[in-house]
């Protein structure tokens, strides 16, 4: 043994010191060289995982993942069960009680509100010119916008995937067409399309939707086109396609699961980009019809009377950060996630 | 090799990992490598065998959250004012090893010619930038030596090409041309990363022959990084086998090519394909290179070696020394172990080899 | 090997051109007049550097691009042009390609099993799933991976795993042909060995034919039965592996034999290669005509230098 390196030999602190009878071959040297090749062995297989399973992993891991999943749970929620939380309707009115502050059983001790005022009826978040209970309207509102935005971006995503899978997929001649064609529509302002919307029908929720799938579907169809020319060149595809495998299955189940990532994240993103368009749209007075309410409309309400009853604006104006920040916390994490490479 | 030898490069039981999605990656697990000024070193292995990290850990390009859990890279050079200086590259941080050492003194070059050079300068700047930002050199003396440089790897009309940009030159040009910008200031260590893999078989010889002539005329010292022995069976004075983050077996080019002592470096000759044998089958290693994600005990090849013993499942083989130069972890080489003949295959191949050397030898 | 078979070939290329637009004044000529045929059962590789056209030859073949003139038949029936949905049905059952990159060629997204169990789900959807898993698991061992390997993601296996996954892909169809571009070329020496191994194996037991395309002659040695040597878009020289080994005519050819790595450190240092570069060689490749050396062994060239090389 003094024939090994004397710096090997510190390397290799409290190793098993080998005894003779270790020194016998495992295999018997029959077979002739040149073994057979190919043995398997599964050494170093990892464990079997799915790629979605690693990426909710690695998703829970981040803090402002976590976050923004917490507030859009929360919010959405809220936006179910908060109206039936309390004894009013969104719509209820009683004018003996409008413009009441928030009354709450911890703020009536702080003095923030009159004494003489507090009757035995409560508004959480106060009421509004029409006595209409804040509390209550504020998650209807919720309520609403988050249907319209979803199922815009929902939409959206259905329109934007097979716009954009077929432009790029087909390319060419094909890809030209519906790309001019996608500049000319992109190039019609919003609310000039609105406008023209309203003219024909009747001002609403499926309106809005309408009118916020014409104007936002391009993005989508943008992300999903530049993802399939990028998917589309590998190899794989190449492959599936010398099996016989017709367009329409490379793009579904090829193409697509593949560029799911950026997809999704772009539905995320899109999400708070519909809440605000939604906001903006009813804040010009395009939006939601009375006595029904989003949280576009409800803040503009609160805006009329900002001066007097600054309290009014608070509750809708926080949800809708709250609820925009979790989108985008969410998408943001996504998107880093989703681009890992391994 | 006598003592008086310069060592210009000491690695001594550098061990790193690197954190993982699944769990600690150990890279690199005690590997020793010496390297004499002067010489071209040549670490041959499986790709995942921790040869690039080990290289990376020279050249101080490390990834950031990787962990040195042990080990020196001393590194031997002049400093400016003539001095002979030795540092522990490890213990430097990045804007040192910027300074003093990256370009300067080790410099790299890599796999991909095509995506190792910026696609949106042209040669001439590329080339230039380095002797400007470490000589202080001027812009009309760096573009003269860079003009020189062009011409000593070999491009005829270098003027031309100065003013070129990347996608304008073959693959072939643009090794050369990154192995003129690795040149560029002088550097007394090369490390080239598999320099022929991304390259055509004709221009392959080529590219090696233009490395050792500019590392003979120059006087620099090479490490090459390579899963091919055939590459560098020539241009290498010394071959280190690297297995699974270890050195297996390590030894001047003739005593590791004709007279090899590990089942490892044996597969690996015997997988190389032979113009000469007649041979229906080729031998491969079985299996696949293990991944480091877990630590083995014992010899790692263990899985994968037909004269695995028992005890390569028990404890690690340590460096068994066969020369002064030579050496092999593998317990076959102890006293105890049966005696083990490398497989008559090889062994007729490498009698083969010495055959012709020795003709060529005396014609 | 050629000549005593007396079956029909294959895969015969006549006269194969394919050239591409870049715009009005420049057009690439990839492919130039190349013609070979396979017979089945055996191995024929063609061997050049890149950007000789070796690739765009596989690519036409499978009917990813249109040749700009001549024809490629396969099965007896004309590939080149428009072919019928049954005809389409038998290419893709009968001829496979293995790629390049195995990290490339599966998808990411997909496990193993899944991948392999495309051309099933395609031309075999009526089987049921148990039959389909036994054909999977069938595969997997004769490529060489275990059942284990087939819940696996690619990013889980090694380069040479994933290679062999591509291998059984391939082969599950039980294809007459498989291209095979550049299978080996971005694998680790060690690892090329157990694929063109298990690619031998294969071959013998089902007479798969294979068009084995690459740039390093060594492994060709190996695995082909008969070389075609290209360059520039010119199929230069063909021939059996021994007669192209033993006896090269074309000068590229011998520069590319000169080019194959030795292990042998002492004899490289005395061997010459020979160089070869075509624009100061004096040989115009468009000039050049098929000449029959003897045996199945053809060289491009005129007729001086055919005289002058042989």
């Amino acid at each position: 043994m003094d024939r090994i390196c004397s710096k090997e030999k510190k390397a290799s602190i409290a190793v098993y010191v080998p005894a003779e009878s270790d020194f016998v071959l495992k295999n018997s040297l029959v077979t002739a060289w040149p073994g057979d090749a190919g043995e398997a062995v599964l050494e170093g297989c990892f464990p079997a995982q799915s790629v979605w399973a690693e990426v909710g992993k690695r998703l829970i891991r981040k803090r402002s993942a976590v976050l923004g999943l917490l507030l859009i749970v929360l919010l959405c929620l809220m936006a179910v069960f908060g109206p039936e939380m309390n004894r009013y309707t969104y719509s209820e009115q009683n004018l003996n009680r409008k413009n009441l502050a928030p009354g709450v059983q911890i703020l009536e001790k702080t003095r923030i509100i009159n004494e003489e005022e507090t009757p035995e009826i409560k508004y959480w978040f106060g009421s509004d010119g029409f006595g209409r209970d804040i509390w209550t309207r504020t998650w209807v509102g919720t309520r609403i916008s988050l249907m319209i935005a979803l199922s815009a971006a929902m939409i959206n995503m259905v329109i934007g995937i097979s716009y954009g899978m077929i432009s790029g997929y087909f390319g060419g001649r094909t890809d030209m067409l519906m790309q001019r064609f996608l500049e000319i529509v992109h190039g019609i302002p919003r609310l000039v399309v609105i406008t023209l919307l309203l003219l024909v029908m009747r001002p609403g929720m499926m309106t809005i939707i309408l009118a916020l799938v014409l104007t936002e579907w391009m993005g989508m169809s943008r992300v999903v086109r530049a993802e399939v020319l990028r998917v589309k060149e590998q190899e794989f595809i190449l492959a599936s396609r010398t099996l016989g495998a017709g367009s329409i299955r490379i793009m579904v189940r090829e193409i697509l699961p593949n560029s799911l990532g950026p997809i999704l994240t772009q539905v995320m993103l899109s999400v708070p980009a519909a809440i605000f368009a939604e906001a903006f749209l009813s804040f010009a007075g395009l939006g939601i019809p009375a006595p029904q309410c989003s949280l576009g409309s409800l803040i503009f309400d609160g805006f009329n009377c900002f001066t007097l009853y600054p309290y009014q604006i608070i509750p809708p104006a926080a949800v809708m950060v709250m609820l925009m920040l979790g989108f985008y916390l969410t998408a943001d994490a996504l998107r880093e996630v989703l681009s890992l490479k391994r | 090799m006598s003592r008086d030898q310069e060592i210009l490069l000491n690695i001594a039981d550098l061990d790193l990992t690197f954190p993982t999605a699944f769990g600690p990656l150990h890279a690199v697990r005690g590997v020793n490598i010496e390297l004499i000024r002067g010489q071209a070193l040549a670490v041959v292995g499986e790709s995942g065998s921790g040869k690039t990290v080990t290289m990376k850990a020279v050249a101080g390009i490390l990834p950031p959250n990787t962990k040195i859990n042990r080990g020196s890279i001393t590194f031997t050079y002049s400093n400016q004012e003539g001095l002979q200086k030795s540092t522990d590259l490890l213990s430097k941080g990045k804007r040192w090893m910027r300074r003093h050492i990256n370009g300067k003194r080790i410099a790299m070059v890599f796999q991909d010619p095509v995506s190792s050079l910026n696609p949106t300068m042209s040669i001439g700047r590329q080339l230039t930038e380095g002797m400007i930002w470490h000589h202080k050199a001027s812009k009309k003396e760096a573009w003269n030596r860079a003009i020189d440089l062009l011409e000593e790897v070999g491009i005829e009309d270098a003027p031309k090409w100065m003013k070129c940009y990347p996608h304008q030159l073959s693959g072939g040009m643009c090794q050369r041309v990154a192995i003129a910008i690795a040149l560029s200031c002088q550097p007394e260590l090369l490390i080239c990363d598999e320099p022929t893999t991304a390259l055509d078989v004709s221009i392959q010889e080529k590219m090696m022959d233009l490395i050792r002539r500019l590392q003979r005329k120059r006087g620099i010292s090479v490490i090459y990084i390579t899963h091919d022995l055939g590459a560098v069976a020539r241009a290498a004075d010394m071959i280190y086998v690297m297995y699974a983050g270890k050195i297996v077996e390590k030894g001047m080019t003739r005593e590791v090519l004709y007279d090899p002592r590990h089942p490892y470096t044996w597969g690996l000759l015997l997988s190389m394909p032979d113009l000469n044998c007649e041979n229906q089958r080729l031998y491969s290693i079985p299996g696949s290179p293990p991944t480091l994600l877990q630590e083995s005990q014992g010899d790692a090849f263990s899985p994968r070696n037909r004269y695995a013993m028992i005890v390569d499942d028990k404890a690690e083989p340590p460096m068994f020394a066969i020369t002064k130069t030579h050496a092999a972890a593998t317990w076959l080489l102890d006293a105890r172990a049966p005696k083990v003949e490398m497989p008559d295959e090889l062994k007729k191949r490498l009698e083969g080899m010495k055959k012709e050397a020795g003709d060529s030898g005396r014609g | 090997m050629a000549e005593d078979k007396k079956e029909k070939p294959l895969l015969e290329v006549e006269g194969l051109k394919q050239y591409f637009k870049i715009n009005k004044r420049h057009t690439i000529k990839a492919v130039e007049d190349v013609s070979f045929a396979i017979y089945p059962g055996e191995t024929f590789a063609l061997v050049g550097e890149s950007g000789s056209g070796k690739s765009t030859i596989a690519r036409s073949i499978i009917r990813l691009y249109k040749p700009t003139a001549g024809t490629i038949r396969f099965l007896d029936m004309d590939i080149s042009s428009r072919i019928s949905r049954r005809e389409n049905h038998l290419l893709c059952t009968q001829m496979q390609m293995i790629f390049q990159n195995p990290t490339a060629s599966l998808n990411p997204r997909k496990r193993i099993e899944t991948s392999i169990g495309e051309g099933l789900d395609i031309h075999h959807s009526d089987w049921s799933k148990n039959r389909r898993r036994e054909k999977i698991m069938e595969m997997l061992i004769k490529v060489g991976l275990s059942s284990e390997h087939a819940a696996c993601y690619p990013y889980q296996l090694s380069g040479g795993q994933r290679q062999r996954a591509g291998i059984a892909r391939a082969m599950i169809l039980q294809p007459k042909l498989i291209l095979a571009d550049e299978c080996i070329s971005a694998l680790d020496v060690s690892i090329q060995a157990q694929i063109v191994n298990v690619m031998k194996a294969i071959q013998q037991e089902t007479q798969t034919a294979y068009l084995f395309i690459a740039h390093d002659l060594s492994m060709v040695n190996y695995i082909s039965d008969r070389i075609g040597v290209l360059h520039r878009g010119h199929l230069l020289e063909t021939g059996t592996t021994k007669e192209l080994f033993s006896h090269p005519i074309h000068p590229y050819t011998k520069s590319l034999l000169s080019a194959i790595p030795t292990l042998n450190p002492a004899e490289g240092k005395k061997r010459m290669s020979v160089s070869y570069d075509y624009s100061t060689s004096g040989i115009n490749y468009d000039e050049g005509e098929y000449r029959l050396v003897g045996g199945s062994h053809m060289v491009k060239c005129t007729e001086n230098e055919f005289k002058r090389w042989c």
